[in-house]
């Protein structure tokens, strides 16, 4: 199993991330989820909260709002409707 | 034979024209580089947004209590609600008047229908005024501004006025940013939404029902077909300026060029006279 995948999170004006991440925590509308490599495909509507993925150790913070996430094959897409 | 004088303030005239459309030229050229990069910036989340759409469109009409949506719903084309993005402003070439050619044509070859109009850009408004076509939505001076959420709020009264039955289709007319030289028109339905189908359907774990997921899709969906037509159109405004204004300027230079050829002439056919007059004039004198 790799270690990381790929998280791609975009908004209707721009792509705000694509990068090869370790995990995330995601917020969806019925609560946080926490996604490693090999999730097996899910998908969800987004609430609103603070998206952070993990890499190398290090936390990214994304305040998101509204939108939809797709797992599948180690590939995570994150549409929302803002993200900062 | 224009004098001198009348060919040279001539040429000032068409110099002073020049400058100008040379200056609109290069603003173009600035406006559509910016407007191209916000274009294929919202490419990625179009792209997505589709495929997950197709996905869950599949998943939800297998589920047994899937009562159609009613942005999908197909019913008998009486009231039409026709989209037509145009620029707020002219200069541009063939720009709008193509796109209008279209949805007029659109218009003529549906006579029997209750045909409304949406007009997003002045140029489009005003065209279906002096028609005196039925104008539901006005949208003008906002290309150059376009914001999400103002695009969100047009793509709002859209599915409204379709999921309440006030009309039966939507159809958008908008000129499609495929290169520099030449934008492409298209004519597509908007509503009922027409789902992409998935070329690989997946077996998600849904945290919420494929009906309700797809429920909210649908709008989003629409949402960013209209965002993304008017960015396109946007780019396809400033490109298709940039072009004409580049004709007009080399048309301008070639204008000066035959303008100044013809001073020249005029100029030489004086002096010529002039001469011979003198000479002829101390010949009988002498």
């Amino acid at each position: 199993m790799a270690d990381t995948f790929q998280i791609d999170i975009a908004t209707p004006e721009k792509l705000v991330l694509s990068e090869r991440v370790e995990s995330a925590q995601i917020p969806g509308k019925d609560g946080y989820m926490g996604i490693l490599p090999g999730h097996a495909a899910l998908l969800s509507e987004l609430g609103a909260g603070v998206l952070s993925v993990t890499v190398g150790g290090k936390t990214q913070d994304f305040a998101i709002s509204g939108g939809f996430v797709e797992v599948r094959d180690d590939r995570v897409r994150v549409l929302a409707d803002r993200a900062e | 034979m224009p004098s001198l004088i009348d060919i040279r303030r001539r040429v000032r005239s068409v110099r002073n024209t020049q400058q100008i459309t040379k200056a609109m030229k290069m603003i173009s050229a600035a406006k559509l580089r910016r407007a191209q990069e916000r274009a294929l910036a919202a490419r990625p989340y179009a792209a997505m947004l589709q495929q997950i759409l197709a996905n869950v469109a599949e998943a939800a009409s297998q589920s047994p209590d899937s009562g159609a949506h009613p942005l999908l719903a197909t019913r008998p084309e009486k009231n039409v609600l026709l989209v037509v993005v145009t620029a707020d402003r002219g200069l541009a070439g063939a720009f709008n008047t193509n796109l209008l050619k279209l949805a007029q044509r659109f218009v003529s070859e549906n006579r029997d229908k209750n045909i409304t109009f949406e007009a997003i850009g002045r140029k489009g408004r005003d065209y279906f005024r002096r028609r005196e076509g039925k104008i539901a939505g006005d949208h003008a001076d906002m290309m150059k501004q376009l914001s999400v959420d103002y695009s969100d709020k047009i793509a709002h009264g859209i599915i409204e006025r379709f999921a309440t039955g006030e009309v039966d289709a939507v159809y958008l007319f908008v000129n499609e940013f495929k290169s520099v030289m030449a934008p492409t028109l298209r004519e597509s339905r908007l509503l009922p939404i027409e789902v992409p189908k998935s070329s690989s359907p997946a077996d998600y774990i849904y945290e919420q029902k494929p009906e309700e997921l797809l429920g909210s899709l649908l709008p989003k969906y629409i949402k960013g077909q209209i965002y993304g037509a008017l960015l396109e159109s946007v780019a396809a405004e400033h490109a298709a300026r940039m072009t004409a204004m580049d004709a007009a300027s080399s048309n301008a230079s070639d204008m000066i060029d035959n303008l100044t050829l013809h001073m020249n002439r005029v100029r030489q056919a004086s002096i010529t006279r002039e001469i011979i007059e003198i000479v002829s004039g101390a010949a009988a004198q002498g």
